[in-house]
């Protein structure tokens, strides 16, 4: 993306005049991928980000190793860390300590450490994959349909306007019964994540297909797309090379929010009895189990906190991202 | 463009006609995947240690014993000619449309719909109010300042608000501001707009901001993205070179390009809140569509639930109709076709 | 949430079912309970004061009672209303022939004269029962109550295709007419052969065989007047005509109600109700966790339900002593339980049966469903204390409570399974207390070999299409299911039949998960032929064990609930007959 020029307050935004300054004469060299990590390199916020959520995905693959070193078996009950009559754990701030770094849960006192870093990986697997499939649905379809016009966007729009009003719900509660144990050759938990990340994914795309369509019907009529048309661009050169790098900004910003609402749509799901098997731990699992208890706000934290870092690394990763690969630039 | 519109409200009732045969077939079709037999799912209605008698009544009584293909056309005919309800002591012509009666209650579906419309109308209007407003407005200054405190501070508390469900919000608002401070009403509150304005706005003042702050969020976002993106462009240059004033660059020319996604969003999401802002209405105990739904769809009450859904399609597709529209408005470069 | 595409939209759905299932069980909890001793007059505000003693004495008239229910109500209507709040809160704008005597202490078991002027008089060996009735009852509007409007009352009750949600102990009791098809479909046919009304203040039942309890049957709401003229079958639930000291003022279904003054009830025809509020406002569907904080704050004074508060609630109540010394901690007869279920191999083998009464965590399980305070005392058998003749026995004692991984290894190599199995518990997916017995009983049978999946179903649904299913229990294998069971009936028939009588068991929609044992149904049977109080107290103590003996039914917890009186109330007594407090008592500051 370009930088505002001459917007006041620009001053303190840094990146691609400087960038591109140090990077000095040797620039016409350069490939695209390599200019955009020479900026991605400059952007430390961005970068932050980038870490955070490397480590976050780290965190998840290594989440056995990071348990046993500083915590117990997530599954683990510890009736001796609650008061057995208002079953709240015992100590200050939900019974942080060297012990448990991060508490435990209320009534069966779980290591809240633990399931936090056990849920990681279904959470962010869950989070990201659906939103990647819808993003991928929604993207192809609305653009196609902002692009084509005529009866190719009608018949998409109503497919998109159905998705939307899909009760999803009844669909959830009815499914229930009906999950089987075992299929695609997957079984418990897995064919569960598989079939959430289908589910989660499949239903949502057409809110952002709806973005990329209004934002193809404009983009169509630019003079730039009206040019590549003239010059006898095929319609594929046309919708990736012209169009689609024009539409990064709003599908990573809306994607990157979609991220914590999926993580908590497979709690959701789980109350029906269609999410992940209990008691398998996972973020959006943990933050509606802990609103049960609002009144312990600590508890809430820790797994909101969880959702919330992830968002925010995304976030701001995506920011410098795109920043860096702005085609402008060049 | 009227012929548009036409096109376009056909299209409509296909999709309704899709949405409500599909969310018939659920409720009958996938539970008999998993063996469920008629009197399996008239069990659901009856109260405990009922009868097989009892239950053999009421399967007959709700038509579960008729091929689903007959009760849809039942159900069918009840919207557009009406039907006849015998409530024991006589019969009750429900006219058109008739969504039938509640498998639970008894209560005719239609009238509690309507009644509850206003409710969940009060409640998106007013929070959509704030978080157009209060998401655009962050979303400009967060761009024109790009990289400051200001930015950094307002894209922290808007992202704090995505991860945050409305339920731990909402009940925290609660705790602080009506049992703590005392100075909002305590959950339940609803006054009719047309009984008392100023009590109306009073008692949905916290669930306006609760449900705002956490729409505002994307709203903020999606309008900073737009407006550097649009900042850059060759007519934003073009106008500050012609000398225009630069609030008058940013509203007229940068922000219009950069409202599409916007409109798109806000197309979408007030859409769907008028079928029913669930989460915010179980928090708040208002009575409204989203707090029936959640009803219809736990007690897995047919009627209720296919009204419901139906309704909420319909707004969905009068928004997208209308986005469309605007679109139109919005960006001159786009035709209608 | 946030992003609504269909599928956000309904994420927030299904979060806000999470918000607002946190209730206990269905069904209504009616029952007696034997005297227990009880003095005392709770004056102060002081944890269990109202268990005993009446809290806040007062006579003065007056005022306003905000009430408020997490869900909706049933029915309204007497003959269509199955839940314990309903038959306590209806005394309020209906009397029943009798009713259970108001007040603390365990007179609140016993039944006392309402519209009868006594008790019910027992001829024909206990299979015709006659009540008379007073005189210068009216309802609402003016007009008489007369012995017909109770018999028509009686009668209408018995059409279940228009009131499917009440009781039918009176279509199972009384002698109705072949053909007869309640008051509506068959209005011609004469129903005095099992209800009539021989004068005008004389209604006489004719039972099917001897009953000695009756007068505890005609304290359920079936036998509340409703007069013929203005009976409107299903719709009669939206005004009903009260024969009580209130009148419904306004009545928006699903939402609210409000009940005033019935100038047409006079006090002195009523030794029961002193009727001390002006008017009762009653609000529905409110989220469950705010209905605690009002109840806290004080903007309500009752909570209808009276299961018991939330877990949000309890943490913020018990450790504050003031809030504490505001509630109330009583036994309520409803048992928590998983049923451990033949049909599913390997439990077709006793002894594996008996390894999961072993290997429970009873300790774990008591925790999971609200620990001592909110959940209720570990039980060891199937009868909870109070019903009548119930005798407290265990059959799996353990240390500490807390599961013998030895003794379930031996029943386990018994069962020849040594190295455990693996098998599905189900439980109800709404319901967050199920959810962690289910999680616990995971934990303590790993470690004895036996892996559970767990596997949840929507409540709704949950006895008609999957764990009271036989079909689907079969299909899916599941070995486990989480289950909870309240009577409305005070003694060993009433709270066990239902759930250890194998014979109850059809395709779809049982109680009864589990317990299918030859000599458990002859033993039930030969309890319910006993004519002898005492000794048939005895053989349903053994019907419990020969329940326990069979480990087809683990014991969970015997329930009890938290209940916090709300301010500015005055006149507050727990009853135990309602099993909660007693509405028709209470009174306004």
């Amino acid at each position: 993306m370009t930088a505002p020029l001459d917007v006041p307050g620009s001053a303190a935004e840094a990146q691609p005049e400087s960038v591109l300054a140090g990077v000095g004469k040797d620039i016409q060299g350069r490939s695209l991928t390599r200019i955009a990590w020479m900026r991605l390199r400059r952007d430390k916020i961005a970068l932050g980000g980038g870490i955070v959520v490397v480590v976050l995905i780290l965190v998840a693959i290594f989440s056995g190793p990071i348990i046993s070193a500083f915590g117990h078996d997530p599954l683990e009950f510890h009736q001796d860390a609650i008061d057995q009559s208002t079953l709240l754990p015992k100590g200050t701030f939900g019974g942080v300590s060297g012990e448990y770094l991060l508490g435990v849960e209320p009534v069966n006192g779980r290591d809240i450490f633990s399931r936090i870093v056990a849920g990681a990986g279904i959470s962010l697997l869950i989070g990201f994959l659906a939103t990647m499939l819808s993003v991928v649905i929604g993207t192809v379809l609305g653009v196609v349909a902002g692009y084509f016009g005529g009866w190719v966007d009608q018949v998409i729009g109503r497919i998109m306007d159905v998705f939307l009003a899909f009760p999803l719900l009844v669909f959830a509660i009815a499914l229930a019964g009906v999950v089987p144990d075992k299929g695609f050759g997957l079984e418990g938990n897995g064919l569960r994540i598989a079939m959430l990340i289908f589910i989660i994914g499949f239903f949502s795309w057409p809110s952002i297909g709806r973005i990329v369509r209004g934002q193809t019907l404009s983009l169509r009529e630019r003079e730039f797309v009206d040019a590549a048309r003239s010059l006898g661009a095929r319609h594929g050169y046309i919708l990736f090379r012209e169009v689609l790098p024009n539409l990064m900004a709003p599908i990573l910003v809306y994607a990157t929010l979609l991220i914590p609402t999926n993580i908590l749509f497979e709690a959701a799901l789980s109350f029906l009895g269609v999410g992940i098997n209990p008691p398998t731990p996972t973020w959006g699992g943990m933050l509606s189990e802990a609103v049960r208890f609002y009144t312990l706000p600590h508890f809430v934290l820790f797994p909101g906190l969880a959702i919330f870092i992830t968002v925010l690394a995304f976030n701001l990763f995506g920011d410098g991202l795109r920043d860096a690969f702005d085609p402008r630039a060049h | 463009m009227l012929t548009y519109i036409i096109r376009r409200l056909i299209g409509a009732l296909a999709m309704l006609i899709v949405i409500s045969m599909v969310t018939f077939g659920i409720f009958f079709v996938v539970p008999q995947w998993a063996g469920a037999t008629p009197e399996a799912l008239a069990s659901r209605y009856v109260g405990r240690a009922a009868t097989p008698e009892t239950v053999h009544l009421i399967a007959e009584r709700l038509g579960f014993y008729d091929p689903v293909a007959v009760q849809y056309g039942r159900f069918l005919k009840g919207i557009f000619a009406g039907a006849q309800y015998d409530y024991g002591a006589g019969v009750e012509q429900c006219p058109a449309p008739c969504f039938g009666y509640s498998f639970i209650s008894g209560q005719p579906v239609w009238p509690d719909l309507v009644d509850r419309m206003p409710v969940t109308f009060s409640l998106a209007v007013g929070a959509a109010i704030l978080w157009v407003l209060a998401g655009v407005s962050v979303g400009v200054l967060s761009a024109l300042r790009r990289g400051s405190f200001f930015d950094r501070l307002s894209m922290g508390t808007a992202l704090a608000g995505v991860s945050l469900p409305i339920f731990f919000t909402g009940m925290i608002s609660l705790v602080v501001f009506s049992y703590g401070l005392g100075w909002t009403p305590p959950g339940g509150a609803y006054t009719p707009l047309l009984q008392n304005p100023a009590q109306w706005a009073y008692d949905l003042m916290l669930p306006w901001i609760t449900l705002a702050f956490l729409f505002a969020a994307t709203y903020a976002r999606l309008t900073r993205a737009g407006m550097l993106e649009t900042m850059g462009e060759d007519y934003i240059r073009t106008a500050r070179a012609k000398g225009l004033r630069e609030r008058e660059v940013v509203v007229k020319h940068g922000l219009r390009a950069a409202l599409t996604p916007i409109l798109t969003l806000f197309g979408i999401d007030f859409g769907l809140l008028i079928g029913g802002a669930i989460l915010t209405e179980t928090t708040y105990t208002l009575p409204g569509l989203g707090q029936y739904a959640i009803l219809a769809i736990r007690n897995q009450d047919l009627p209720q639930v296919m009204g419901v859904v139906l309704v909420a399609a319909v707004f969905v597709v009068v928004a997208s109709l209308i986005v469309d529209l605007l679109y139109a408005v919005v960006d001159p470069r786009v035709r209608l076709s | 949430m946030r992003r609504k595409s269909a599928l956000a939209a309904a994420a927030t759905a299904a979060l806000a079912m999470a918000l607002s299932a946190c209730g206990g069980g269905g069904g209504t909890s009616q029952q007696q309970q034997p005297a227990q001793s009880a003095s005392g007059n709770g004056a102060q505000p002081a944890f269990n004061a109202s268990l005993t003693g009446v809290f806040n004495p007062s006579t003065k008239k007056g005022g306003t009672i905000k009430a408020a229910h997490s869900a909706d109500w049933d029915s309204l209507d007497p003959a269509d209303t199955y839940y314990g709040y309903s038959f306590n809160f209806g005394r309020l704008y209906w009397r029943t022939l009798t009713t259970y005597k108001t007040g603390p202490g365990p007179d609140g078991n016993q039944v006392v004269p309402d519209l009868a002027e006594s008790l019910g008089t027992p001829s024909d060996d206990g299979k015709t029962w006659t009540y008379k009735i007073r005189s210068g009852l009216k309802y609402e509007d003016g007009t008489p109550i007369t012995a017909k409007d109770v018999a028509y009352a009686v009668a209408r009750s018995y059409d279940k295709e228009t009131f499917p949600h009440g009781p039918s102990y009176l279509n199972e009791l009384l002698a109705w007419p072949k053909g007869f098809k309640g008051v509506y479909k068959t209005p011609d046919m004469d129903y005095k052969s099992a209800v009539e009304a021989t004068d005008d203040t004389t209604v006489v039942f004719h039972l099917v065989k001897p009953f000695a309890s009756m007068d505890y049957i005609v304290q359920m709401p079936m036998t509340a007047p409703v007069p013929k003229a203005k009976d409107t079958g299903a719709k009669y639930r939206e005004h009903v005509i009260s024969s009580g000291p209130y009148k419904f003022e306004t009545n928006e279904a699903g939402k609210r109600f409000a009940l005033v003054r019935n100038d047409q009830w006079d006090a002195s025809t009523d030794p029961n109700r002193p009727a001390l509020p002006d008017r009762w406002e009653v609000q529905l569907n409110v989220n469950a966790d705010d209905l605690d904080n009002q109840l806290m704050s004080g903007s309500i004074q009752l909570d209808i339900p009276g299961t018991g508060m939330q877990p949000a609630a309890l943490g913020k109540v018990l450790p504050d002593p003031a809030l504490k010394a505001r509630t109330d901690n009583p036994t309520i007869q409803r048992l928590w339980f998983v049923s451990v279920i033949p049909d599913t191999k390997p439990f077709d083998n006793i002894e594996c049966r008996k390894a999961v009464m072993w290997a429970a965590d009873r300790v774990a399980n008591q925790t999971a469903f609200g620990g001592p305070v909110a959940g209720g005392e570990i039980a060891t058998n199937v009868m909870p204390p109070g019903i009548v003749g119930q005798e407290k026995f265990d059959l799996y004692q353990t240390p500490e409570n807390k599961g013998d991984v030895n003794k379930a290894k031996q029943a386990l190599s018994a069962c020849g399974q040594p190295n455990g199995f693996a098998t599905t518990m189900s439980f109800r997916s709404d319901r967050p207390r199920e959810k962690a017995l289910a999680e616990a009983m995971q934990q303590a049978l790993s470690k004895v070999g036996i892996k559970l999946t767990l596997k949840g179903f929507p409540a709704s649904s949950y006895f008609s299409d999957y764990a009271g299913n036989v079909e689907y229990v079969k299909k899916n294998g599941i070995g486990l299911a989480t289950h909870g069971w309240g009577s409305d009936w005070p003694d060993g028939y009433g709270f066990m039949q239902a759930i250890v009588d194998s014979r109850t068991i059809r395709a779809a929609g049982n109680y009864n998960l589990s317990v299918k044992n030859a000599e458990v149904d002859k033993l039930v049977d030969q309890a319910a032929a006993e004519l002898d109080a005492d000794a048939r107290a005895k053989l349903w103590v053994e019907v419990d064990k020969k329940v326990m003996e069979d480990a087809s039914l683990l014991p969970v917890v015997w329930a009890k609930s938290l209940l916090m009186r709300g301010q500015g109330v005055t006149n507050l007594a727990y009853n135990e007959g309602q099993q909660m407090y007693d509405y028709v008592l209470l009174g306004a500051q």
